[in-house]
């Protein structure tokens, strides 16, 4: 240790200190007036609680245990009554408040002029619609092997099975778009998908031949996606400049 | 679990054998018993059937939908024709009523209408204590009275009357009930007034034209307005722009789509009644 450097027993009021002494500690406003800069700032911190925990497991009384947790009773329980409390006393709350719906018995003399599901299970019924998709067989003479309901549920069945097996083709280490383009553009065209089946799905109601509907309902998505790719590759590159200047300030390469 | 007998006796495995196999055989006897109440048709009527339909040209639906012979008294009441009642020897020696007629060349029986429940109705019995005029029932078309036998004075206008789809002229429609007084459920009939009608019942050939000959008067013709795909209630006829259905029947919940102006014959396998 050369002589210019400060020793443990004099204060350093530079603000280089890596970790203050307690009755030492710069409040927030000294902090904030350093001109080091947020990436000093995240240091300290850690190297605070980093020293703090050595310090923890120096001290004589400290006994290594396999597992540091919060007890299930009282912690957890507590906690978990106290949020049950909560929803159940709202649906009691709105149970009382809100006269219960009960609409009349189902006529089977009379059908409803405009028939749909919940709007949440629009894109599921648009599958139903995929007659036009259902092949007609050379072999059977012109038949269609499936029913067309039959064929509906298992295009229901082929698309929610695509969506869950996408967490096994892809991790999802990306934590933005830019990162992984491809599949960022996947993402773009299953939303829009669903808002094209969505919309095919009332298509009664549209405004539009139901043929065009249907060749839109899967013209779209692709070309959003395709326009989502584009984008975002482009993007890519300064935007990971961007990033990376950020990273490097916080962490400087050695 | 105290058990006073050695494994090696083999006493558990015998006592499971004998339980599990009981409780087998209760099972299947249940299931059989089940099996046989819900298959067995303890009903009347049902079977295979052959009808007068209105074609159906579009959409999901497995056949037409089945026409109501109508008639039109002196007042100008319209009213619907159901089959003779009869009492007939059953096989067990007793008697009950049966409908069955010959009408327009066919073999005119409530067997056209058993099906998607309406087999159930209590209109469809032939005990049916009641008229067969129709009548409004309050829904359908915003031209019509909320109640009362449908007359043929309210059609007079059905060379002319239009409303939002289709071509005027092509015939008035409306909507009304049968055979549906004091019964839990109603039977759905579709009335269509049209020119078009009186022009196919001059040109139709063979067994259609008999049957349009016996079945509709005035140009007037009635419907069981019950889809056959989903058993839906369809909109009716001039309700809907959608794939050329402005001037046929459109049904809204899979589009399928009748024209009230081509009869075919038709045939599928009714239900039968149920006896309570």
């Amino acid at each position: 240790m050369s002589d210019d450097q400060p020793t443990d027993e004099d204060a350093r009021t530079d603000g280089t200190g890596i970790v203050s002494p307690d009755d030492e500690t710069p409040t927030w406003r000294e902090r904030k007036e350093r001109t080091t800069g947020l990436s000093r700032l995240t240091y300290e911190y850690f190297e605070r609680s980093r020293r703090e925990d050595q310090d923890l497991r120096q001290e004589s009384d400290y006994v290594e245990r396999d597992v540091l947790a919060f007890p299930t009773w009282p912690h957890e329980l507590v906690r978990n009554l106290a949020i049950t409390s909560f929803f159940v006393g709202m649906i009691l709350f709105l149970g009382a408040t809100l006269p219960p719906h009960l609409g009349q018995p189902a006529n089977p003399s009379t059908t409803p002029a405009v028939i749909l599901p919940d709007w949440y299970l629009y894109w599921s019924f648009g599958l139903l619609k995929l007659s036009a998709l259902n092949p007609e067989l050379a072999i059977l003479g012109g038949q269609k092997l499936l029913a067309d309901r039959t064929f509906g549920v298992l295009a229901n069945v082929v698309v929610v099975g695509f969506i869950a097996i996408v967490p096994f083709l892809n991790k999802g280490s990306a934590r933005r778009p830019v990162e992984q383009p491809f599949w960022a553009s996947v993402g773009v065209m299953g939303v829009v998908f669903a808002f094209t089946i969505s919309a095919y799905s009332a298509k009664t109601h549209l405004p539009l031949n139901p043929h065009l509907s249907f060749d839109l309902a899967f013209l779209i998505p692709p070309m959003a996606g395709a326009v989502a790719y584009a984008i975002l590759k482009t993007m890519r590159e300064g935007y990971m400049y961007d990033l990376n200047k950020r990273y490097y300030k916080l962490r400087p390469p050695k | 679990m105290s058990d006073k007998y050695p494994e090696s006796s083999g006493r558990r495995r015998f006592v499971k054998g004998v339980v599990g196999s009981a409780a087998l055989a209760g099972a299947g006897t249940a299931g059989t018993a089940v099996l046989e109440s819900v298959t067995n048709p303890t009903g009347s009527g049902g079977g295979q059937t052959n009808y007068f339909a209105v074609e159906n040209t579009a959409g999901p639906a497995p056949r037409g939908m089945p026409m109501v012979p109508i008639e039109i008294d002196d007042n100008g009441d319209i009213k619907g024709v159901f089959p003779d009642v009869k009492e007939v020897e059953t096989e067990t020696g007793g008697t009950k009523k049966q409908a069955r007629m010959e009408l327009g060349g066919i073999e005119y029986t409530p067997n056209w209408y058993q099906y998607c429940g309406v087999q159930g109705y209590g209109g469809l019995r032939p005990d049916y204590d009641g008229d067969n005029y129709f009548r409004f029932s309050g829904a359908g078309y915003s031209w019509q009275p909320s109640g009362g036998k449908v007359n043929i004075d309210e059609f007079d206008d059905y060379d002319t009357w239009e409303n939002d789809y289709g071509d005027a002229g092509i015939g008035k429609p409306a909507k009304a009930t049968w055979r549906s007084q004091n019964t839990d459920n109603t039977i759905p009939i579709l009335i269509i007034r049209s020119p078009v009608l009186e022009d196919r019942v001059e040109s139709a050939e063979g067994e259609v034209a008999e049957w349009l000959e016996a079945a509709t008067d005035q140009g007037v013709m009635a419907i069981v307005n019950k889809c056959t795909h989903f058993c839906c209630a369809p909109q009716g006829f001039r309700t809907s722009n959608y794939e050329g259905a402005e001037d046929k029947i459109y049904c809204q919940c899979h589009q399928s789509i009748y024209d009230p102006f081509s009869i075919v014959k038709k045939s599928f396998v009714a239900f039968a009644r149920p006896e309570n």
